[in-house]
């Protein structure tokens, strides 16, 4: 397996004068087969490092390696998927010809679905499955590398532990290299090994996931720190 | 009502080009010297033409020939604008740009105008105005094709097969063309109606179909030299092409209708504003009905001045469409039933960027709801838009009231929902996930809003939300919903106590939705805690306690007889403090 790494990666949106660096020399490795989280508010530029990562956003400096088999799993599982595309078909896409049932059928086990659901369309599922889907797609490309950009925020508390437990699995399983973006603190430490905080483009801070969230040394992972809604210390009680 | 008229114009449609030249064809070709160019009679209802031919017969047998030639130029408008569209998708961004432009200079001609021209450089007859018309009208098909691909193009799915490997090609076919083919297919079916008036035009200017051969065009023109002695043989036509041009229409608007889900509006209302004093909000036996799916089933409940309440559940529990039946706001075909008595309300939404018009400064959209409501003056509202928006801990207030939605950040937008909220005096806010869309750094400053304010003006506050923490955050006391009713209703302390202590919640659904939270203290070598299985769907008529399938707890009871609330909790087997002891000593 290979290991995900970005070298002085920015990445400029926009032409000429309004042009915006949303991606500021980030230097970043992601351990060989190890899960690296990526905290920061939205528009720091995490969604768009990974939409760097895979191809889908130029880049305007620096380099990030390796450059194929790496593959996104995106947000919103209700619109990732084509609407009028049956699951089978979906995952069926990038697999050669001959292997087609047999490989959709594994993939689907792998992700634990009913193979038989492979005719049915992506609205006669629920995001948890939509989701597992959207993951099994990712995962005939035969990736290395996966990134994981907010896979549970559209879905419900049951079934965000459904499919945080099913990454984690996978991840062992397949010894994959995993960039996993969220935006909840309790989440990434709850998948990841490492983690870095992106604020305004750039890294502030990365380390070990518990040493970063125990003992934070940049000012603004203490104040994300503080912000994270917690129920044994609420103020209302 | 629409789609009876569109049967009715297709079968006439049919009927006309199946039809006419079977019935009429003989009629159409005799020529009766003894009757040139006579008015309408009995023999000839629309009169004869110059060498004596039935007008009427000769209409039923031109409208093969017309509306055949308007089919054809859709067909060759549908298929250039879909490749002359589509190419931008299939070359690339570079080529792409040259071709839409091309495509946005080409539009800005009036098309019957290139029609004229084209029809001019292809010659005279059918086959070749059918051709200028229908190359004519390839820019605006092409300009349709490719905005809607674009929209298309920048959704994930498209994104998530490029990084896959899908070739540009096989995008097109595969994923953007079914995905914008009902826009399309409406556009062409309303497109055959203007081909077939622009063909009619051109014929009738003598450079569509030409001599011994005739449409409803050359008909026109024929009839048009004598209209004085015979009006018939110039009306039939014209009412022929109106005729034909009103059915594809309908045809078109029922595609539409068809297509697009619109539906008729049923209101039913089931909301009756109170004055104070009494509860901020009284909800008895609240149903929300869309046709067979009942998605609120029976909810009651009540909230005291002051009071912050949340409701939790998961999506699909019903939490939101209580909120929405509350402030009235239910769309149809939802249907309302029950009684809600609610004080002046306020509502703040998930999303304040479309909650807010984005056309209108934030001074109008404020100071609108004092001026309506409580008939201040403009100059009066403003002000008070000014401080209202300082209340909200907005800087330079002064400043922001003069700008637009857009310039502010989602925090100052959500600020400035909850500023607009209290320009009234609302003694009850409903916020349905009011920080959903924000960060958490924004998200604390606002739940820190809502409890200053309701501690400053004594609302009451409903707080809609799928996050436990942000309720127990802001709130006092929690409505656990699931599966259209509620099944706890609980103090925010039994929430956040210790479950194993004795004190958790009752309900083994609170206790399940608890513990599949993940916090910063959770075990990360042990999975996840989570509830197996799926909420029944609003259509399923359960029997028994909704959540009995997914509960460690249940048992045959739970499953036969639906637990009724009790005012706490309703389930056969809740957790309680002698339960629990019971089950320590033993």
């Amino acid at each position: 397996m290979t290991a995900l790494e970005f070298h002085g990666v920015s990445v400029r949106l926009g032409r000429g004068r309004r042009a915006v660096t949303v991606v500021d020399d980030v230097t970043l490795t992601v351990p060989s087969g190890g899960v690296t989280g990526l905290v920061g508010e939205s528009g720091c530029g995490k969604t768009t490092l990974a939409r760097a990562a895979v191809g889908l956003v130029p880049l305007s400096g620096g380099a990030i390696h390796p450059r194929s088999r790496v593959q996104l799993v995106f947000q919103d599982p209700y619109s990732s998927l084509d609407p009028r595309m049956t699951v089978g078909a979906a995952i069926a896409e990038a697999l050669p010809r001959r292997t087609r049932s047999d490989e959709v059928s594994r993939l689907l086990d792998l992700v634990g679905l009913d193979p038989a659901l492979a005719v049915r369309l992506p609205r006669h599922l629920s995001g948890g499955q939509r989701q597992r889907v959207a993951l099994a797609r990712a995962l005939t490309a035969r990736p290395e590398v996966v990134i994981a950009d907010e896979i549970t925020s559209a879905l419900d508390v049951s079934v965000q532990g459904l499919v945080l437990n099913l990454v984690r699995e996978i991840q062992r399983e397949l010894g994959l290299t995993m960039l996993f973006i969220s935006h909840n603190l309790a989440v990434v430490r709850y998948v990841s090994d490492h983690v870095a905080v992106m604020r305004a483009g750039r890294i502030v801070e990365s380390g070990p996931v518990e040493q970063v969230l125990s003992e934070p040394a940049d000012a603004y992972t203490r104040t994300l720190l503080a912000a994270v809604p917690t129920l044994r210390s609420a103020p209302g009680a | 009502m629409l789609r009876i008229a569109a049967l009715l114009s297709l079968l006439f449609l049919l009927f006309l080009t199946g039809l006419g030249p079977i019935i009429w064809g003989d009629d159409a070709l005799a020529i009766d010297t003894a009757a040139l160019a006579q008015g309408a009679s009995a023999a000839h209802p629309m009169g004869t033409d110059g060498l004596g031919r039935d007008v009427l017969a000769r209409i039923m047998v031109a409208s093969r020939l017309t509306v055949g030639l308007a089919l054809l130029t859709t067909a060759i408008a549908v298929a250039g604008g879909l490749v002359l569209g589509g190419l931008p998708a299939v070359l690339g961004p570079r080529a792409g740009r040259l071709i839409n432009g091309f495509v946005g200079l080409v539009v800005a001609f009036p098309g019957l105008l290139i029609a004229l021209v084209l029809a001019v450089v292809f010659g005279s007859g059918g086959t070749a105005a059918a051709l200028a018309i229908g190359v004519a009208s390839i820019p605006s098909f092409a300009r349709l094709t490719q905005t809607l691909a674009a929209s298309v193009a920048g959704r994930d799915f498209i994104a998530a097969a490029r990084v896959l490997g899908v070739g540009r090609v096989r995008m097109l076919y595969r994923h953007i063309l079914p995905n914008i083919a009902e826009p399309l297919v409406v556009q062409a079916t309303l497109g055959a109606g203007g081909a077939l008036l622009a063909f009619a035009a051109l014929s009738f200017l003598g450079l569509g179909v030409q001599s011994p051969g005739y449409d409803w065009g050359v008909l026109l023109n024929e009839g048009l030299n004598r209209v004085y002695i015979n009006p018939a043989a110039a009306l039939g036509p014209g009412l022929a092409v109106v005729l034909a041009g009103l059915a594809f229409n309908v045809m078109g608007e029922y595609a539409a209708q068809a297509f697009g889900g619109r539906s008729r509006v049923i209101r039913t209302r089931g909301r009756s504003s109170r004055p104070a004093p009494g509860p901020a909000l009284r909800v008895r036996d609240l149903t929300v009905r869309y046709g067979d799916a009942v998605p609120v089933k029976g909810v009651s409940f009540e909230v005291v001045p002051g009071e912050r309440v949340g409701i939790v559940g998961e999506s699909g529990s019903g939490k939101s469409l209580t909120a929405l039946a509350v402030s009235g706001l239910v769309e149809p075909p939802g249907q309302v039933s029950g009684d809600i008595e609610a004080a002046e309300t306020a509502m703040v939404f998930q999303d304040p960027m479309t909650s807010l018009n984005p056309a209108l400064r934030i001074a109008t959209q404020l100071a609108e709801v004092a001026t309506t409501h409580e008939g201040m003056s403009r100059r009066a509202a403003r002000s008070l838009a000014v401080t209202r928006l300082t209340d909200v801990h907005i800087a330079q207030a002064a400043r922001v009231v003069r700008q637009y939605p857009h310039e502010l950040s989602g925090g100052m937008r959500q600020r400035a929902m909850i500023a607009m909220g209290l320009m009234g005096t609302p003694r009850l806010i409903i916020a349905d996930e009011p920080t959903t869309a924000l960060d958490v750094t924004v998200q604390k400053q606002i739940l820190d809003l809502l409890r200053e304010v309701s501690t400053t003006t004594g609302a009451a506050i409903v707080l809609v939300s799928h996050d436990l923490a942000v309720v127990g955050q802001l709130c006092s006391r929690v409505l656990v919903m699931y599966a259209g009713v509620i099944v706890e209703d609980l103090p925010v302390s039994r929430l956040t106590a210790e479950p194993d202590a004795g004190d958790g919640p009752a309900h083994p659904y609170t206790r399940a939705l608890l513990a599949a939270v993940p916090d910063l203290t959770a075990d990360r070598s042990r999975p996840l805690a989570t509830i197996p299985g799926r909420m029944p769907s609003p259509l399923d008529v359960t029997g028994g306690c909704p959540f009995a399938p997914r509960c460690p707890r249940a048992d045959s009871r739970c499953h036969a007889e639906t637990p009724a609330f009790d005012g706490a909790v309703a389930c056969w087997h809740p957790h309680t403090t002698e339960h629990v002891l019971k089950e320590e000593s033993r």
